[in-house]
C-alpha cells in the first residue's frame, strides 16, 4: 500500500473516531438490554426488561449519568435461542451500546460473550448463572447472580435434610440445566448418595410417561428438575399423575409463578431453589411497590437482580466518569460489596460473585412461599 | 417394578402417545391421498386446535363445567372451527396451485406453517397457556401398572373418532368418492364427481381430527404453545410414512407403532430418554430406505 493511501486511511480513521467521540459526548447514553422477550421463557425477559426500565427512569429522573446524560435503553430480544442471540447482540454492538445489561438464558448468554469480547463493550450478567459462562468470559464481563456450582451445594444440603439416597436429575441438554445437572450429579456421588437416574427431555416434548416410568423404576425417592418452569411444569404434573410420591425440587430456572399455572395442583409441595426474589429481600420493599404501582403486577423472580445490574451499570460508568469500555470494565471489577437490593456485591478474580444468594422456597396454596427447615 | 409391570406399563403409555399420532397422521395421509401434497402445516392445525379447543371450553365451561363433558363439546366446537380453517387454507393457499410443480405447492404449505405459527406467537406473546380443566388425576393402580382415567378416555376418544372416519370412507357417498378421487381424479371429473367439494370435505375431516388430537393433548398435558406442533406434525408425518402415505388404515397403525416404539425405545439399555427423538427419525429413515411405501402404502411410480 501506498503511502499516501495510508495517509488517507488513517484520516479517515482519526475522523471516523472523532466523530463518533463528539457525538458520544452529549447524546444519551444507550445501554443494551439483552434478554428473551419472545419465546418459552418471555416471561421472564419482559419482567426483567421493566425492572431495567424502572432503575433507569429513576436514574434519568435523579438527572442522568456523566453530567445530565439521559440513558436510553435498546433491547435485543435473544428468545433464549443461541443463534438469535448471537444476531441480538451484534445488533446491539453496532448500535455502539455503552454497555450491556441482561442475559436470562446461560445457553443464550454463553456465544454473546465473544461478541461483546470482541467489541469490548461491559457486560453486567444479571441472571444466567451456568458455569461454563466463566471460561467463555473474555474479561469485559460481570456476573452478579450466583453460579451453579453454588445452588448444586445448596441443592445437596436440602436433599439430604430431607433424609434422601437416591436422587433422580433430570435436564433439558442445554448449558445451564446441563450445567447444574452436572453440577449436582458430582455434588451428590461425592457425598457418597447414588444418582439413581440422570436423564434428559427434550425442549418442546410434551409426553414424559416413558420418563416418569423410568425415574419411577429406578427407586429414586426424589426427583430434582434443572430446567425452565414450562417443561418443568409438565413433569411435575406427570410424576404426581403417575403417583410418584417422592420429593421433587426445581432448579432457579422453574421458580416462576407460571408454574402453578401448568401444573396445578401436582405443584403443591414442590421446592425449588431459588435467587433472591423481591418478596424475601428486605431492601425491596419499596421496589416491589414501584414496580407493583407502575406495571401492575409483581415483580417476578429476576426483577430486584435485573434492577441492580442496571443499577451497577449506571454506577461503574459514573464512577468511570467515562464512556470508554475499558474504563467501565475496570469500575465494575472494583464493585467492592456496597449494599444493592439483592445484598453487597464484589467479585471473585473469575468475574463472577463472591457469594452464594441461594434460598430454598416452597410451593404452598399457589405460589412460592420460603422454606425454613 | 418387574419387567412384565414395566412391560404392561410401555404398552399403556405407548397407545396413548400413539393416539395422538394416529390422529393426527390421518390428516396427513388423507390430504396426500387426494392432492399428494405432504400438508406441513399440518401440525400447526393441531397447534390451533389446542388453542380453539381452549377458547371453546373457557365459552362453555360457565355450564357445563371443565371436566369431560366440557371438554368434548369444546373439542367438537374446535373441530368445528379448525376443520372450516383447514378448507380456508386449502381454498386460499392449495388450491391455486393445484396445477402448479409439486415442490410449490410443497413450498406453500411450509409458508402456511409459518403463518399459522407466527400468528399464534404474535398473539399469544410466546407465552404457556395454561389449559385448566377439572380432571383429576385419579386411575387405577393395577400393582405397579398406572392406569389414569384420563388415558382410558382419551384411547376411548381416539378409537371412536378413528372408527367413526373408517366407517365415514368404506360406507358413505363421500368416503367413496375420496377414495375414487385418490385414486385418479381427472377421471372421477369425467363421471361427475364434483373434485373440488371431495377435496374440501377431506380437509375438514383432517383438520378436524388434528383439532381433536389438540383439544385433548391440551387437556391432558395442561398447558399449550404456539409451537406445540411442530415436533407432534414431524412425529405423525413419521406415522403416516411408516404406515404408507395414503392409506387411512396405515396412519392408524404407524401412530400406534411409531407411540409404541417411542415408548420402548427409551428403555433398551444404554438408550435414554435422550435419544428418544434419534430414536423416532432413525424409524422414518430406515422406513424410507427399505420399504418407502410403509407397510399398507400401495406403491406408486411417481412421489414427492
Amino acid at each position: 500500500m501506498g503511502k499516501f493511501l495510508k495517509l488517507i486511511a488513517s484520516a479517515a480513521v482519526v475522523n471516523l473516531a472523532a466523530g463518533s467521540l463528539a457525538m458520544a459526548q452529549d447524546g444519551p447514553i444507550t445501554i443494551g438490554v439483552q434478554v428473551p422477550t419472545t419465546g418459552s421463557e418471555a416471561t421472564y425477559g419482559k419482567d426483567m426488561y421493566n425492572a431495567m426500565m424502572l432503575a433507569a427512569d429513576e436514574i434519568n429522573a435523579d438527572g442522568g449519568l456523566l453530567n445530565g446524560r439521559q440513558i436510553e435503553l435498546v433491547t435485543g430480544d435473544t428468545a433464549c435461542d443461541p443463534q438469535q442471540s448471537v444476531n441480538a447482540a451484534s445488533r446491539l454492538a453496532s448500535q455502539e451500546v455503552v454497555g450491556v445489561v441482561g442475559g436470562y438464558c446461560s445457553g443464550a448468554t454463553q456465544p454473546t460473550l465473544k461478541t461483546y469480547g470482541d467489541a469490548n463493550i461491559p457486560f453486567v450478567i444479571v441472571a444466567a448463572n451456568s458455569t461454563q459462562l466463566i471460561p467463555a468470559n473474555p474479561g469485559n464481563a460481570v456476573m452478579i447472580n450466583s453460579t451453579g456450582d453454588d445452588q448444586a451445594k445448596t441443592a445437596l444440603e436440602f436433599f439430604e435434610g430431607k433424609d434422601i439416597e437416591k436422587l433422580a436429575i433430570v435436564n433439558q441438554g442445554d448449558a445451564y440445566s446441563q450445567d447444574l445437572a452436572n453440577l449436582t450429579r458430582d455434588a451428590w456421588t461425592g457425598a457418597g448418595h447414588t444418582v439413581s437416574a440422570f436423564e434428559y427431555v427434550n425442549k418442546g416434548e410434551q409426553d414424559f410417561s416413558a420418563l416418569v416410568n423410568k425415574i419411577r423404576g429406578s427407586g429414586a425417592e426424589a426427583v430434582f428438575w434443572t430446567a425452565y418452569y414450562a417443561d418443568g411444569g409438565l413433569l411435575i404434573r406427570q410424576l404426581r399423575q403417575r403417583g410418584f410420591q417422592g420429593t421433587i425440587a426445581v432448579g432457579d430456572g422453574s421458580n416462576s409463578p407460571e408454574l402453578f399455572n401448568i401444573a396445578g395442583q401436582a405443584a403443591e409441595g414442590v421446592f425449588a431453589f431459588s435467587n433472591p426474589t423481591a418478596d424475601f429481600l428486605p431492601a425491596a420493599k419499596q421496589f416491589t411497590s414501584d414496580y407493583e404501582s407502575r406495571f401492575g403486577n409483581a415483580p417476578g423472580p429476576y426483577a430486584p437482580l435485573a434492577y441492580d445490574g442496571m443499577q451497577l451499570m449506571a454506577w461503574a460508568i459514573d464512577k468511570a466518569g467515562s464512556t470508554d469500555g475499558d474504563a467501565i470494565i475496570k469500575a465494575l471489577n472494583s464493585a467492592d460489596g456496597q449494599e444493592w437490593l439483592a445484598g453487597p456485591i464484589s467479585f471473585t478474580p473469575q468475574h463472577t460473585l463472591a457469594r452464594s444468594n441461594f434460598v430454598v422456597l416452597e410451593g404452598q396454596g399457589g405460589k412460592w412461599t420460603r422454606y425454613e427447615e | 417394578m418387574t419387567w412384565y409391570d414395566s412391560f404392561l406399563q410401555q404398552l399403556v403409555d405407548g397407545l396413548v402417545l400413539g393416539s395422538f399420532y394416529a390422529l393426527v397422521a390421518l390428516g396427513y395421509t388423507m390430504v396426500f391421498g387426494v392432492i399428494k401434497l405432504l400438508n406441513f402445516a399440518h401440525g400447526d392445525l393441531y397447534m390451533t386446535g389446542a388453542f380453539a379447543g381452549f377458547g371453546g371450553l373457557s365459552l362453555v365451561s360457565g355450564f357445563l363445567g371443565a371436566g369431560w363433558l366440557g371438554i368434548f363439546v369444546a373439542m367438537l366446537l374446535a373441530m368445528l372451527a379448525v376443520g372450516c380453517l383447514g378448507v380456508v387454507i386449502e381454498r386460499v393457499a392449495y388450491h391455486p396451485m393445484l396445477g402448479a410443480p409439486r415442490l410449490s405447492i410443497l413450498i406453500t404449505a411450509l409458508a402456511v406453517s409459518l403463518v399459522l405459527q407466527n400468528a399464534a406467537l404474535a398473539l399469544t406473546g410466546g407465552q404457556y397457556t395454561a389449559f385448566r380443566t377439572d380432571l383429576g388425576f385419579g386411575g387405577f393402580n393395577l400393582g405397579n401398572l398406572f392406569l389414569s382415567h384420563n388415558q382410558i378416555v382419551l384411547v376411548a376418544t381416539a378409537a371412536v373418532l378413528m372408527i367413526a372416519l373408517e366407517l365415514f370412507v368404506s360406507r358413505t357417498l363421500y368416503g367413496r368418492a375420496m377414495r375414487a378421487v385418490s385414486i385418479d381424479k381427472d377421471m372421477c371429473r369425467m363421471m361427475g364427481i364434483n373434485v373440488s367439494a371431495v377435496i374440501a370435505v377431506t380437509f375438514f375431516i383432517g383438520s378436524g381430527l388434528a383439532a381433536a388430537a389438540g383439544t385433548m393433548a391440551g387437556a391432558y398435558y395442561g398447558s399449550i404453545w404456539y409451537f406445540m406442533g411442530f415436533l407432534i406434525g414431524l412425529k405423525a408425518f413419521t406415522a403416516a410414512v411408516i404406515g404408507g402415505i395414503g392409506s387411512i388404515t396405515g396412519a392408524m397403525l404407524g401412530g400406534l407403532i411409531l407411540g409404541l416404539l417411542e415408548s420402548f425405545g427409551t428403555h433398551i439399555p444404554f438408550i435414554g430418554s435422550e435419544w428418544k427423538d434419534v430414536f423416532t427419525f432413525s424409524i422414518l429413515i430406515l422406513v424410507l430406505v427399505f420399504k418407502p411405501t410403509g407397510l399398507l402404502g400401495k406403491s406408486e411410480v411417481e412421489r414427492m
